[in-house]
């Protein structure tokens, strides 16, 4: 028990010094060089030179920000789902819980397009929000098509998903045709998964969602525990097993909305960091909970800064840069899982 | 048993006269009114100068043929990996097969600059060959990896990774406004050439998938039955491997990606005629024919005067049909 604590708060540590230096890898590089000098000055406000500030500041601390928000949440919200769904292969983005969001955010943009610069921070505001009614759309159906007898089956959860993301996909396509082509290009950026129009009003909207329900799922950690046992076990000790499979569940999609409404649908995080926290501290929700966050912020901030300077000048979004790195690597475990 | 074989014998034979009538549809209809009288001129008094004429030889009729070929050649890959697999969810687009392809044409594009569009074709089905690969090898390798849900999310995620790679090497390559132009539903640029080339090769892939039908009805029972039968399990499946790579390729090559068809189409089919592979792949062919061709018709309408992705519309027919399988199939049993 100890030894488990001990290691998992290594783990933590590393995780927070690994993205500090991925922090400030991503601050010093860019189109626009700066010295280390630069960025510590511009930082501590030491004699600030106006074009630093604007890259810092304007450009590069929102981005890093926003990845290292969405990763951690992204990441906490797969490892619970994960946990319900009792299936090491359960990821938001295969539930259709990005889609649904998507297709809601979409459908916000297609309804108050124009109208959408002029009052800046309302509609920014307001952007998680719809995010967050797609997400519980999604879910919704989810639930609909999923349950059988009164109880949720984890493999029809992940088929109807799969349906539903595509679903939602087209219908997302489908307006996104409709709309201006000005429109249209942001939505189209925006669909792919990408954070480089990430500016500190998105993330404004988004942290309180964060804040609020990131606590609720910790304080709930240790039920998913028990969750990993025969579904009647878990009755038997007492645990309303329906109810708190619903909490959070509906915690989880809130974290992801917020997140997709950000970030748009970047995938793999959800499914690959609590794969990863679980083979570093082994499988105590309590630690893997706060461990696929941390992880998931590192693997975001990392894929950014990759997306953002390997294949320069063009930038990959850093949906697709997860995925290059994502998948082998999950295949890898997967095998390893198999051969044990 | 006996009923059962009257509909397949009824299915084929009406299907001409489906086919006639969707292709008359689409020919007629479009964003430029065209009357049914030049329309007839067209095809038995054609007029060179006239421009509509020329709209409805060079463009709306091979959309029309195309369309029925696609469904077609979609269609009867799905009914042969649902069959060989034993998985209610096998299909072409799900498997990540038509990113293979993608993955494919995307590096043609970038190294063979010169690629005519036999190389084309040609490139498409290596991808796909090499998509099936992948997935089956991994299928075989992992834990549960031949269960639906198992697959369907290895196919998934693959087809994530392919087409991520794609992106990334287009990007990089300045090329993505043309991959993308290539690859996404491109019914409305069907060109009459490609067509043909591709005929060639649908001609192989379908009588491999017919030789092979009553093969995958056996196999279709269960590997063990199969083999206590004497059947040579192996070859048959590589022999319809072989031939959903050859059909999915070419669709690929001629219109992009087109999902559900694949998916939905041999369900219809084995609902219609039974668990006789000799029949549901013929019959799964028509159908999957009449269907996009009729799914391209409504794309035209959806949007007017704009098109709508094809991709939209069989995905609207496709996600509710889709839950419906698992509500009523339930997804527990066959996981």
């Amino acid at each position: 028990m100890r030894k488990s604590t001990a290691r998992y708060w290594a783990a933590m540590l590393t995780c927070a010094a690994l993205v500090l230096a991925a922090t400030y890898m991503s601050l010093t590089n860019g189109k626009f060089d700066m010295t280390v000098m630069d960025v510590i000055k511009t930082l501590l406000r030491i004699d600030p030179v106006p074009e630093h500030d604007l890259v810092i500041f304007e450009f590069r601390m929102p981005r890093i920000v926003t990845a290292a928000l969405i990763g951690f949440g992204l990441g906490i919200a797969g490892a619970v789902i994960q946990g319900i769904t009792k299936n090491g292969l359960a990821e938001p983005g295969i539930l259709g819980i990005n889609a649904g969001a998507g297709a809601a955010i979409v459908i916000f943009m297609f309804l108050f397009q124009g109208t959408m610069t002029d009052n800046g921070l309302l509609a920014t505001l307001a952007m998680p929000l719809f995010g967050l009614i797609g997400g519980l759309g999604a879910a919704g159906c989810i639930y609909m098509f999923a349950r059988r007898d009164g109880s949720l089956d984890p493999q029809r959860l992940i088929l109807v998903g799969i349906a539903i993301s595509s679903g939602f996909g087209a219908i997302s396509l489908y307006l996104s045709l409709k709309m201006k082509p000005d429109d249209f290009e942001m939505a189209t950026v925006w669909l792919a998964g990408t954070i480089w129009n990430a500016n500190w009003e998105f993330i404004l909207s988004m942290l309180p969602w964060l804040i609020i329900l990131t606590p609720i799922l910790m304080w709930r950690a240790p039920i998913l525990d028990l969750f990993q046992l025969e579904e009647a076990s878990a009755i038997s000790l007492g645990v309303a097993t329906e109810k708190e499979k619903s909490i959070m569940l509906l915690c989880s999609i809130g974290i992801v909305s917020a997140c997709v409404s950000v970030s748009g649908s970047v995938g793999f995080v959800g499914l690959l960091a609590p794969h990863m926290a679980r083979r570093i501290i082994g499988i105590q929700h309590k630690h893997v909970l706060p461990l696929s966050g941390m992880i998931g912020m590192l693997l975001v901030v990392v894929s950014d800064f990759i997306g953002k300077t390997v294949f320069a000048p063009v930038e990959l979004s850093v949906g697709i840069v997860l995925s290059i790195v994502g998948v082998p690597y999950f295949i890898y475990l997967l095998y390893r899982a198999k051969k044990r | 048993m006996q009923l059962k074989h009257h509909v397949p014998i009824i299915i084929l034979m009406l299907s001409p006269i489906a086919m006639l009538l969707i292709v008359l549809l689409s020919v007629l209809y479009g964003a430029r009114d065209i009357d049914a009288s030049t329309v007839w001129n067209a095809f038995f008094h054609f007029d060179e100068a006239n421009v509509n004429h020329q709209i409805i030889m060079h463009s709306r009729l091979p959309r029309a043929v195309g369309s029925l070929l696609i469904g077609a050649f979609l269609a009867i890959s799905g009914a042969l990996m649902q069959g060989m697999t034993r998985n209610y969810l096998a299909s072409p687009s799900i498997m990540g097969i038509s990113d293979g392809s993608v993955f494919a044409i995307t590096l043609c594009m970038i190294f063979v600059p010169t690629a005519t569009s036999m190389d084309m074709i040609v490139f498409s089905l290596i991808g796909s060959a090499l998509g099936v690969a992948i997935i089956f090898s991994l299928a075989t390798l992992l834990p549960n990896g031949m269960s639906p849900v198992g697959m369907a999310i290895i196919g998934v995620i693959i087809g994530t990774f392919l087409s991520g790679i794609s992106a990334a090497i287009s990007s990089y390559f300045q090329i993505s406004q043309s991959v993308s132009f290539w690859y996404n539903a491109r019914l409305d640029q069907m060109e009459p050439k490609l067509i043909m080339l591709a005929i060639p090769f649908a001609i192989v892939g379908i009588i491999l998938a017919l030789l092979i039908a009553k093969s995958v009805t056996i196999l279709s029972l269960g590997e063990e039955i199969s083999t206590s039968l004497g059947q040579r399990t192996l070859l048959v499946k590589l022999v319809a491997t072989a031939s959903v790579v050859i059909l999915t390729g070419i669709s690929v090559a001629l219109a992009g990606k087109i999902g559900f068809v694949g998916l939905i189409i041999p369900h219809i089919a084995r609902f219609l005629v039974g668990l006789d592979y000799r029949w549901v792949v013929p019959c799964a062919g028509v159908l999957g024919a009449v269907f996009l061709a009729l799914s391209d018709v409504l794309s035209r309408f959806m949007n007017y005067p704009f098109e709508t992705p094809i991709g939209v519309v069989t995905a609207l027919f496709g996600v509710p049909f889709f839950l419906y399988l698992i509500h009523k199939r339930g997804g527990g049993k066959h996981a």
